[in-house]
């Protein structure tokens, strides 16, 4: 299946204004009727911010947060005791809520850096439970009977035919976080969130700062967390038995049972678990069964949840009324390396950006990387690198072999920044780079691969090459909240998706573009992988075994798509294990063995070398 | 006449909606070590797997030994009548290597007498993992943890080998250690196939060669019989 | 402070038992059974309702350990392995054995009644002195199984080749397949023992609270406390966290106020958390470094 909208690109405009145009019916409707349908579309539409906000986290970063009641009854508790003690105006507060309850998001996704999985989970619960205890406990948040919220103003009489404010309000409050959330899936930040959640290092080597994501994300979701509890203390009582743990479960219920990371299903799941006890009047018994049985049948049958069982009513329909279904994945034989017209001047052009990328024609001196006695050990283990020279000369092909084991993907480690060494120095063109991390030194030109390609099988090939883009959109985390909106964004849509297919094309996989990397033979990850950091036109490219499960013409093409790399100036480290590659195709080479560099210098010298041989090739 | 260790008849098999393998008529004669090649995406794993029976869907004719096992769930076929050494290897990392090899022979456990044989020959053919056998897994290199997944897949006591790309990864050095185990399983006349992308290893290896590609038979050949220009064939069909 | 630390130890085990059910569950699987703390209850609730319609009150106990077996085979079967088998790495199994939690919980109101009702007090009356502190029979036979079960369990899981396929089959379920090994098979026994852990810890706290439906909530969420605080990677661990966190509870019942069990003993977790995220054990895991180390042959890392 593929990552691409099920709606035909033509008609998108034209569904999102009729939705748009229903949900304005919907909210005229219910702004007209009775309280108890008013105060469970408000309930509705807080829980369904919540689970969004929720959503944002754990369906897109992976972070699984128990903290949301927490966060949410910081937002409630702020704005009763800021109108009622205090007197602030109900408008300002709501700018203080989203930025307080935010900054404590921050924090909280900053503890996530520490620990991750479960034991976040469960730090985030204890977060709520102290929230909700120091509620109970406190005079001035009312104790266990809790406090009288505010009552939302009333519109001018002028609007007065529009029915109750407070019910357009909250249903105007989740239509603008639905539509950032749509914002940030539409824009080209979504694949690096993935990346981040599935791959890390490789969004970290696109340049990607991963903390500073997660955490800012963090203080997004618990700042949309804190809207919902400023617009939940209009509906009457705020106490803390409405923000326990149970609560923070049951959003992460809303979020799973609707459909994670999806735009709709948290909505959805929110709208059922509100309205379902609700209308559901039957022995309370019985109803928490059926409750519970729902919960066991729903997942069961369709575990991407109501969503699912609507995308499977969509397809039943669309098999109907004869809409083509999605493309089948290529099994045949791929076509070997370049074959037509589109694809030779997409080549040409990606030449081109990599020639300027690199100096403007004359070679510099200093060399790409210099690593001068460098040692290595994991905490308190044995030296996995001992006393390791490695020199890589400009606009070279530099071969790292050697046995298993003997430390190479170390090495690569150290000189992309993902480890640091105990000893010896590091230099990229001639800057000392030690103190740097893996985001500064992509700021020197560098790039690499990793050995099994570690990607995002969920996306396509195309939307991980543009993650391998991150760095070349300006300000893309800021921007992608209002991504659709923003003409500069079209501009650089168009620039991405251009760069995206030249580099596919580069590397002779332009036709699996589409695929899903899941779907995708090996082979076709290691070319997107390769493809993902030559996109951005690095200067050194660092390769981790990249001709692992390609087949002899793949080979063939990757040895032309080195050398034409080499002839615009790009520094290339070659880590593998196929001799007769390695030695026509390298001007230098070192052979590392047991941590220790055996021989280096001239493809040709070290191959004649006597202890290479034997140690190596095994002759 | 003896049945074929393994025989393939129109075997189609896929994980999803869409055949992977679309008819496969392929076999390995008693002591007969074939090779499987062909390009990425062809269905060289999935051949594998659906002999293993870890692929969902399959129909055809699939039998090892004369035994047909296309209605046999994995974990009997595994029980005996076929291992897999999977594409990297796949050890228990955390475990010691003599348990990586236990776990092999885990249906045979109450017959410790067979156990210990077979864990005997497992250390004869591979000696350096009798020295390290108290290691942990993770901790070897990327050679000794193929000998480890070949030994496991022995532990078994399987009628047919299945490994898939057991090169992959390896120094020349460490493929020339398992080229050599592997023929010296050949001698002893156990039914391999093998999965490789690297068509010289597999001629080395293997008396029968087929070429997959598309999900189909493309090419079936003795080694031997393929020249130099036999060599073009493949490569022609591996594009 | 004896009467606290053994108090703390009697409610620790229990915690304790229930503990090791869910690491039991999570060993095989990944997955959280939330529904674990309401196999307590299935427990106490129906070798009490054996032992009213007159059986031997140990044949009832027995019965009642059996029935929270079987219930967790069940919720495996029914609510966690189509969700395994759709996606490996899903975590939809939070709402499904979330859903079985409610259906037990509230099965078992409609079935009995939502309040307390008897439960065979057998062992009761007795009290061991122990110092200057005080422990009921019923509380030293608890901790006595509690620890047993732990201690049988480990060597269960280290030494025999049943207990490391587990290992096996949480690490990679098709390669365990691939080897012969009846995943489904071993992950209902794992769901099924996780049951018996925790209906035995049921039918050993029934003579002090009695059998009410809702016993699944506040055990439920102390196991699961003392999981993490032993941390994930051995089961027996989340005895040791749950007589930890018993002991906590007490200390802090009696130096703050008798509502800080409610809180403190979280607040000593996420504290914990921070600082050692593998869980407690692993301060011995430099010591198990070198036992390893000591072990292995000396050689090149390879």
């Amino acid at each position: 299946m593929t990552a691409t909208s099920r709606v035909p690109a033509a008609w998108r405009p034209a569904t999102f204004v009729a939705a748009l145009a229903g949900y304005g019916v919907f909210a005229y409707w219910a702004a007209h009727s009775t309280l108890y349908i008013q105060g469970l579309v408000l309930v509705a539409a807080v829980f369904g911010m919540l689970a969004v906000s929720l959503d944002l986290v754990a369906g897109m970063t992976g972070l699984y947060s128990l903290g949301h009641a927490g966060l949410f009854a910081l937002g409630a508790y702020a704005t009763t005791i800021l109108y009622n003690d205090h007197h602030w105006n109900l408008f300002l507060i709501l700018p203080a809520c989203l930025l307080g309850v935010g900054a404590v998001g921050l924090v909280l996704g900053a503890v996530s850096l520490r620990v991750s999985g479960l034991y976040f989970a469960i730090t985030t619960f204890v977060f709520t439970l102290v929230v909700t205890v120091f509620a109970s406990d406190s005079t001035f948040t009312g104790g266990y009977g809790g406090l009288i919220g505010p009552i939302f103003p009333e519109f001018p009489s002028w609007l007065g035919w529009a029915g109750q404010s407070v019910i357009w309000a909250c249903l105007i409050a989740l239509l603008l976080t639905t539509l950032v959330v749509l914002a940030i899936r539409s824009s080209p930040l979504y694949p690096v969130l993935l990346a981040i959640r599935d791959a890390e290092p490789f969004a970290a080597s696109a340049g990607a700062s991963t903390a500073a994501v997660r955490i800012g994300l963090f203080g997004l979701s618990a700042a949309i967390a804190g809207g919902a509890g400023w617009m939940f203390a209009f509906q009457g009582i705020v106490s803390p038995s409405q923000f326990s743990w149970q609560v923070s479960v049951n959003i992460l219920v809303m979020v799973i049972l609707g459909g994670i990371n999806t735009t709709i299903g948290p909505i959805l799941g929110a709208v059922f678990i509100t309205v379902f006890p609700a209308q559901v009047n039957i022995n309370p018994f019985w109803q928490e069964i059926l409750f519970g049985a729902l919960f066991v049948g729903v997942i069961v049958v369709f575990p991407s949840g109501f969503v699912g069982l609507i995308r499977l009513i969509g397809r039943q329909i669309g098999r109907r009324l004869g809409l083509a279904g999605p493309a089948a994945p290529r099994v045949e034989e791929e076509q070997p390396g370049i074959v037509d017209a589109a694809a030779v001047s997409a080549v040409a052009r990606a030449e081109e950006r990599a020639a300027a990328a690199s100096s403007n024609g004359s070679v510099p001196e200093t060399p790409a990387i210099d690593c001068r006695d460098i040692s290595f050990r994991y905490r308190s283990g044995p030296l996995v690198l001992n006393g390791v020279d490695f020199v890589v000369r400009r606009a070279t092909i530099h071969g790292l072999i050697g046995p298993n084991g003997s430390g190479k993907s170390t090495l690569v480690d150290l000189i992309s920044g993902r480890l640091r060494p105990v000893g010896g120095s590091i230099e990229i063109e001639g800057v000392a780079v030690d103190r740097e991390g893996v985001t500064k030194r992509v700021g020197h030109g560098v790039a690499r691969t990793f050995q099994s390609a570690v990607l995002v099988n969920e996306l396509s090939a195309r939307q991980n090459v543009q993650v391998g883009l991150y760095s070349r959109v300006p300000r893309l985390a800021a921007r992608s909240l209002a991504w659709p909106a923003l003409p500069s964004a079209r501009r650089d849509g168009r620039r991405l998706r251009q760069t995206v297919d030249d580099s596919l094309a580069f590397v002779g996989a332009r036709e699996w573009g589409r695929v899903r990397l899941a779907d995708a033979p090996h082979g076709i990850a290691q070319l997107t992988q390769l493809a993902a950091a030559c996109a951005w036109g690095p200067r050194t490219l660092i390769l981790d075994e990249p001709l692992a499960g390609l087949a002899p013409s793949e080979v063939e093409h990757a040895a032309s798509i080195l050398t034409k790399l080499k002839s615009s100036g790009v520094s290339i480290v070659l880590i593998e294990h196929q001799p007769r590659f390695v030695f026509a195709l390298c001007d230098d080479v070192t052979v590392l063995a047991a941590g220790e560099v055996v021989a280096t210098g001239p493809a040709a010298a070290v191959r004649e070398d006597e202890h290479v041989r034997r140690v190596y090739l095994g002759q | 006449m003896t049945a074929n260790a393994l025989e393939l008849r129109g075997l189609r098999a896929g994980y999803g909606r869409y055949d992977v393998l679309r008819g496969i008529d392929l076999h390995v004669a008693p002591g007969e070590a074939v090779g499987l090649l062909g390009p990425n995406g062809a269905g060289k794993s999935t051949l594998l797997k659906a002999v293993m029976g870890l692929v969902k869907h399959r129909t055809g004719g699939l039998s090892i030994a004369g035994t047909d096992v296309i209605r046999m769930p994995a974990h009997k076929i595994a029980r005996g009548h076929a291992a897999l050494v999977p594409e990297g290897r796949r050890l228990f990392v955390d475990q010691p290597i003599e348990d990586n090899l236990l776990l092999g022979a885990f249906h045979l456990r109450r017959d410790t007498a067979r156990v210990a044989e077979l864990l005997e020959s497992v250390y004869g053919l591979f000696p350096v993992l009798r020295d390290v056998r108290m290691r942990q897994a993770g901790a070897l290199s990327g050679g000794q943890q193929q000998m480890v997944a070949i030994g496991r897949m022995l532990m078994s006591d399987p009628t047919v080998l299945l490994l898939d790309e057991p090169s992959l990864g390896l120094a020349p050095i460490a493929i020339g250690e398992v080229a050599e185990a592997l023929e010296r399983l050949r001698e002893e006349g156990r039914s391999i196939l093998v999965v490789e992308q690297r068509v010289d290893l597999a001629l080395r290896m293997c008396d029968r060669i087929y070429v997959l590609a598309g999900g189909e038979v493309a090419l079936e050949e003795r080694a031997r019989a393929l020249g130099e220009d036999g060599r073009a064939l493949i490569d022609a069909y591996l594009g | 402070m004896t009467q606290v630390l053994l108090s703390g130890v009697a409610i620790g085990a229990i915690y304790g038992l229930v503990g090791m059910g869910f690491a039991i569950a999570f060993y095989v699987t990944r997955v959280i059974n939330f529904a674990e703390g309401q196999l307590l209850m299935v427990g106490v609730m129906v070798a009490a309702w054996f032992a009213r319609t007159g059986l031997n009150p140990w044949v009832a106990i027995v019965l009642g350990i059996l029935a929270a077996a079987a219930v967790g085979a069940i919720t495996y079967l029914v609510a966690v392995r189509p969700v395994l088998a759709f996606d490996r790495f899903s975590f939809s199994w939070l709402v499904s054995t979330l859903g079985v939690a409610l259906i037990l919980e509230n099965g078992a109101a409609l079935i009995w009644g939502p309040t307390s009702r008897s439960f065979p007090a057998l062992l009761t009356g007795t009290s061991v002195h122990v110092g200057s502190a005080t422990l009921t029979l019923q509380e030293v036979v608890t901790i006595a199984v509690a620890v047993a079960a732990a201690i049988g369990f480990e060597l269960y899981r280290r030494r025999t080749l049943f207990g490391k396929l587990g290992m096996a089959i949480a690490h990679d379920p098709e390669m365990a397949t691939a080897l012969g090994a009846n995943t489904v098979l071993v992950a209902t026994a794992a769901f099924a023992l996780a049951g018996a852990f925790a209906g035995l810890a049921g039918v050993m706290i029934g003579p002090i609270t009695y059998s009410n439906p809702y016993l699944g909530d506040t055990y439920g969420i102390a196991g699961f406390v003392a999981l993490m605080i032993g941390g994930t990677a051995r089961p027996a661990a989340a005895m040791v966290g749950g007589l930890l966190l018993g002991i906590l509870g007490e200390a802090a019942n009696k130096l703050i106020d008798t509502q800080a069990s409610d809180w403190f003993p979280f607040v000593v977790v996420v504290v914990m958390l921070l600082v050692l995220p593998e869980g407690l054990l692993s301060l011995t895991a430099p010591f198990r470094r070198a036992v390893r180390r000591a072990r292995a042959p000396a050689g090149a890392p390879g």
